[in-house]
């Protein structure tokens, strides 16, 4: 059995700082699942326990884009007149706010509108995409016949029943944040701002920003789904750098997620700056950084996006069906170490990767690919799956309505291990322990990938020592699944940002427990001997 | 109404509901792009974009938004919407539009071609088979396709001020490109090629373009790390910009400002060997990284930014440059309707040498020959440099194999000063072109 911790989306580890949405399980309870060997499954299907099923109050009625059924029905008809197999209606109205301060100014408040309809027809593996952000009847009809030009053939006796579905609701969110005017989310710029820089003399620049984004989707497809979804993601987040004797350093840190703006606070935003002013200290007198193999340490919940990055674009289900990565043909193959078990979830309450439906119309699912090992799957949209006889997991994304969707992760994480985080610093001689880890990128054909290190630290005799700088961790995604050796139960979801790919932007969360990979190389300044 | 029209009566209607200053930025663009893998169409996509974003100023308060309606009801909703968002914002005394007006005439750089709207489908579709096709024949090491692309585009740019600017330019795109992949399990390599051009006759032709892009792959099977070591290295033209990056973006004039980049304090002093000479020039007739105005609505021109190792500018605009209180030529960049204009680098050269490349790594006996690189690797606030890097060994003046997963690690600052050979093989694709150079050491970090 799942039990939820009470204090739903906020725990707090060093520094206080918020860093977890929630906690499906507690810490005994995780050692116990482990032990038994098995990856732990919610029998009460979460969102349920969280359930804000109001949408925001600002993007429920009268929008430009609110097609009725029968302009849907007679677009996808309009759609499928060439012969096409399946046609989809994708709507957008997206509205985002950003608030900056920076040099003790409010520097500007922005908004913007976007508002577009994207008609998809498919035949075989041939994809039809035009969009258009003009809503006339005639464009509309116009873009829908573009889309259909891809199918060749005789229009098929199709009857098309939309039927309006209900979803379920992984987001938190009471108030949205296109409701609250800008000067109330300035009060928060101001705290986190005065904080940060009371936090020491030596910091010398301070960012702190708010953003939201608000968006309505309706998707309808010949299939007969038609589903409405109201989606918010926020975000605060707070750079700080110092300057002494020459030496800078940065440090930044956030809190955001599918979150509405009752998550923020004086309080956190606070606990914001006292975290950015932390690793911007802690930085300055950073070291170059060796170059060569070491062993590392990866810190929990910061260092997931290298699992995102080096493991997750792998597993994606365009890449298996093009046989362009390189795990195409390992499934129910072994691909790590036992201590591995990697997830993507896009049900985790409040994750910035969460969606109750994905672009496609296709629920939120919690999707294992790596099960003590094992390659157990990839990430699929419905074309994808389709091609590949499967069905769809939940993971078709898009950017926008100017984009179709394709095969996304939402939330991916380590899923938690057995040994206990101290044994795990402890059995590292001399190597490297990663705090967080910063942007990467990688290659899914040949899995290798690299990525910076915005704190770091030397590890001497177990023991975390000098703060490092110009860390790059480098290598192979397979590689390193094969050299993962220990991993602590202490996982932590949180986080994320904006992952891209096929020059679409989706965002995206992560998470990981502590954890040891025996060897990786180290790309820094510092050539030893 | 036209476009033109649209953002004129936007910035006359904020002067009527009492801003200070008005700026409308209104871009409109339609795009084609098919792709096509195994020989076989798999995605056809057309699309059609619009927007304006209106900037206002009123008491040295800032307000911006965005908006794809451009219906005349939402639009005044709109309008009064961005002032309430400067009424949140601080006062800055230099906030405001450029000096400048309408003074400068544009002029045409040839960046439209209308030839491309009559390409028919069959032959975009033809040219994508066909570069496909030859890719995946180029060597039998060759086992699959990531797919070949046409695409084509158009573009409109209108930017209206309150003080008198009123411009327009419409740019035409056209190219292909192909993707393939060598090598089967464990020792599988992807790489490809592409040609983008403003008019469709200056694009390669099809067999070159897949010529190099099947070399480029093939080359690159059985790579592997090498043990760490400091030796010569010679950056190929191709994988040299990701390295120049880091130089232009600490260029930044409002880092100076803050101080929040290794070259704070660098300006008239050499910050490079003298070999290298560095401008921005978006001015040269139908070149892809060309326009004919900035991002502040500036005609272009070029600027040299570092001369024989001297550092001769930072890169403000005219807000940034305002504040430091700096008399400079602005350089500006706009990233399209949704953002204000920052500046930014438009289209930079970095001077040939005369040597060729393969002279330079015949003259070296132990080095490592970069033809990627894996992101741009300057810390902008310490100038250190550490980036993923792939390649080929050079052994006695000749490759010896190639290389990947290893690392570039120094400083920046030191790595341009050891710059000791450019070579001549400037090639402009885009809108940051070098040719490539040798560094007398640095350090590759690997096994």
């Amino acid at each position: 059995m799942v039990e939820v911790s009470a204090d739903i989306p906020i725990t707090t580890k060093k520094g206080g700082v918020m860093k977890a949405y929630f906690r499906p399980i507690k810490r005994r309870e995780f050692i116990k699942k482990s032990m038994a060997g098995g990856t732990f499954l919610a029998t009460v299907p979460l969102w349920k326990l969280f359930s804000y099923s109001l949408p925001p109050p600002d993007l429920t009625s009268n929008l430009p884009i609110d097609l009725d059924k029968e302009t849907l029905d007679k677009l996808l008809a309009i759609a499928l007149q060439n012969g096409g197999e399946f046609a989809e209606v994708y709507v957008e109205y997206n509205v985002s706010n950003s608030i900056g301060l920076d040099e003790n100014k409010i520097r500007a408040a922005t908004r913007g509108v976007d508002m577009g309809v994207g008609i998809r027809v498919l035949q075989g593996e041939k994809t039809g995409y035009a969009h258009t952000d003009d809503l006339s009847p005639e464009k509309l009809e116009e873009t829908a016949r573009i889309a259909g030009l891809i199918a060749s053939g005789n229009r098929k006796e199709q009857s098309i029943s939309l039927k309006e579905r209900d979803i379920p609701n992984y987001y938190l969110v009471k108030t949205s944040p296109d409701s609250i005017i800008p000067q109330d989310k300035a009060k928060l710029l101001w705290k986190a701002n005065s904080v940060a820089r009371e936090y020491d003399k030596r910091i010398n620049q301070v960012g702190v920003g708010f953003g939201d984004i608000n968006k309505k989707i309706i998707i309808a497809n010949s299939e007969g789904i038609f589903v409405t979804d109201h989606q918010t993601i926020s975000r605060l987040s707070v750079s700080a750098s110092a300057l002494e004797n020459g030496r800078r350093s940065r440090g930044y840190a956030y809190k955001g997620g599918t979150l509405g703006y009752e998550h923020y606070d004086l309080q956190i935003a606070e606990e914001i700056a006292k975290e950015a002013g932390r690793v911007t200290m802690a930085m300055l007198p950073a070291e170059d950084a060796p170059a060569g193999e070491y062993p590392i340490v990866l810190a929990k919940g910061d260092c997931g996006t290298f699992f995102h990055e080096a493991i997750g674009h792998s597993l994606e289900g365009d890449g298996a069906r093009k046989k362009t990565t390189c795990f195409w043909d390992k499934k129910g193959k072994t691909i790590a170490t036992k201590m591995v078990s990697l997830a993507d979830d896009g049900t985790v309450p409040g994750a910035r990767g969460s969606i109750n439906v994905d672009d496609e119309g296709t629920p939120g699912q919690k999707n294992i690919l790596i099960e003590n090992g094992l390659c157990t799957g990839f990430l699929y949209d419905n074309l994808n799956a389709k091609l590949m006889g499967t069905q769809s997991t939940g993971n078709g994304r898009r950017e926008s309505y100017q984009h179709y969707p394709i095969p996304r992760m939402t939330n991916t994480y380590l899923m938690a291990g057995k040994d206990d985080p101290e044994d795990i610093l402890r059995s590292v001689k001399k190597g490297i322990y990663i705090a967080k880890i910063g942007g990467g990128n990688v290659s899914p054909t040949t899995g290798r990938f690299v990525f910076s290190v915005p704190e770091g630290y030397m590890i001497d005799s177990g023991k975390i020592t000098t703060p490092l700088k110009g860390i790059q961790l480098m290598g192979n995604g397979p590689d390193v699944l094969m050299n993962i050796t220990m991993v602590a139960p202490d996982l932590e979801i949180w986080g994320g940002g904006t992952c891209g790919k096929d020059g679409q932007g989706k965002p995206v969360s992560d998470g990981n427990p502590t954890l040891k990979v025996a060897k990786i190389t180290i790309g820094g300044a510092k050539v030893q001997g | 109404m036209s476009h033109k029209d649209i953002a004129e009566k936007v910035v006359k209607e904020a002067l009527t509901l009492g801003v200070d200053e008005a700026e409308a930025y209104l871009e409109s663009s339609r795009e084609f792009n098919l792709e096509v893998r195994n020989g076989d169409v798999e995605t056809v996509k057309q699309s059609a974009t619009k927007g304006i974003g209106l900037t206002v100023y009123k008491d040295n308060k800032f307000g911006f938004s965005y908006t794809s309606d451009l219906s005349s009801e939402s639009l005044r909703e709109f309008t009064k919407r961005t002032i309430q968002l400067a009424e949140v914002a601080d006062p800055k005394s230099w906030n405001g539009l450029p000096d400048y007006g309408q003074e400068e005439k544009q002029w045409d750089m040839d960046l439209w071609d209308p030839s491309i709207f009559e390409i028919e489908n069959s032959k975009k579709i033809d040219t994508a088979k066909k570069v496909e096709k030859s890719a995946l024949a180029y060597d039998k090491r060759i086992t699959k396709s990531y797919g070949a692309s046409f695409s084509d585009g158009e573009s409109e740019t209108i930017i209206v001020n309150s003080k008198g600017i009123s411009r327009s330019c419409k740019t035409t795109s056209v190219g292909f490109g192909v993707s393939v992949i060598a090598g089967e399990g464990n020792n599988m390599q992807s790489s490809g090629w592409s040609s983008t051009k403003r008019h469709f006759k200056d694009l390669e032709n099809i067999e070159s373009v897949a010529k190099k892009a099947g070399r480029r792959t093939v080359e690159k099977l059985g790579a592997k790390p090498v043990a760490t070591t400091k030796v010569p290295v010679v950056v190929d033209r191709y994988a040299a910009g990701a390295f120049w990056y880091g130089l232009l973006f600490a260029m930044d004039g409002d880092s100076v400002f803050k101080k929040t980049t290794f070259l704070t304090d660098y300006l008239g002093k050499p910050v490079a060997s003298e070999l290298i000479t560095i401008a921005d020039n978006p001015t040269i007739p139908r070149h892809m990284g060309s326009v004919p105005f900035d991002g502040e609505g500036k005609i272009t021109k070029e600027n040299t930014l570092v001369a024989n190792g001297i550092l001769k500018m930072f890169i403000y605009d005219s807000i940034t440059a305002r504040k430091a209180g700096v008399n400079v030529n602005t350089i500006t960049q706009r990233g399209g309707y949704k953002s204000s204009p920052f500046g930014n680098f438009l289209n930079v050269i970095v001077k040939n040498g005369n040597i060729s490349r393969e002279k330079i790594i015949e003259g070296i006996v132990d080095g490592f020959y970069v033809t990627g690189l894996r992101g741009i690797g300057t810390d902008i606030p310490t100038g250190n440099y550490s980036v993923g890097a792939s390649g080929f060994w050079i052994k006695n003046g000749e490759i010896a194999f190639p290389v990947d997963g290893v690392t570039l690690g120094g400083n920046t600052a030191e790595i341009l000063k050891n710059i000791v050979l450019v070579a001549d093989d400037l090639d402009m694709r885009g809108n940051l072109n070098s040719p490539s150079f040798k560094v007398s050491e640095l350090a590759v970090g690997g096994k």
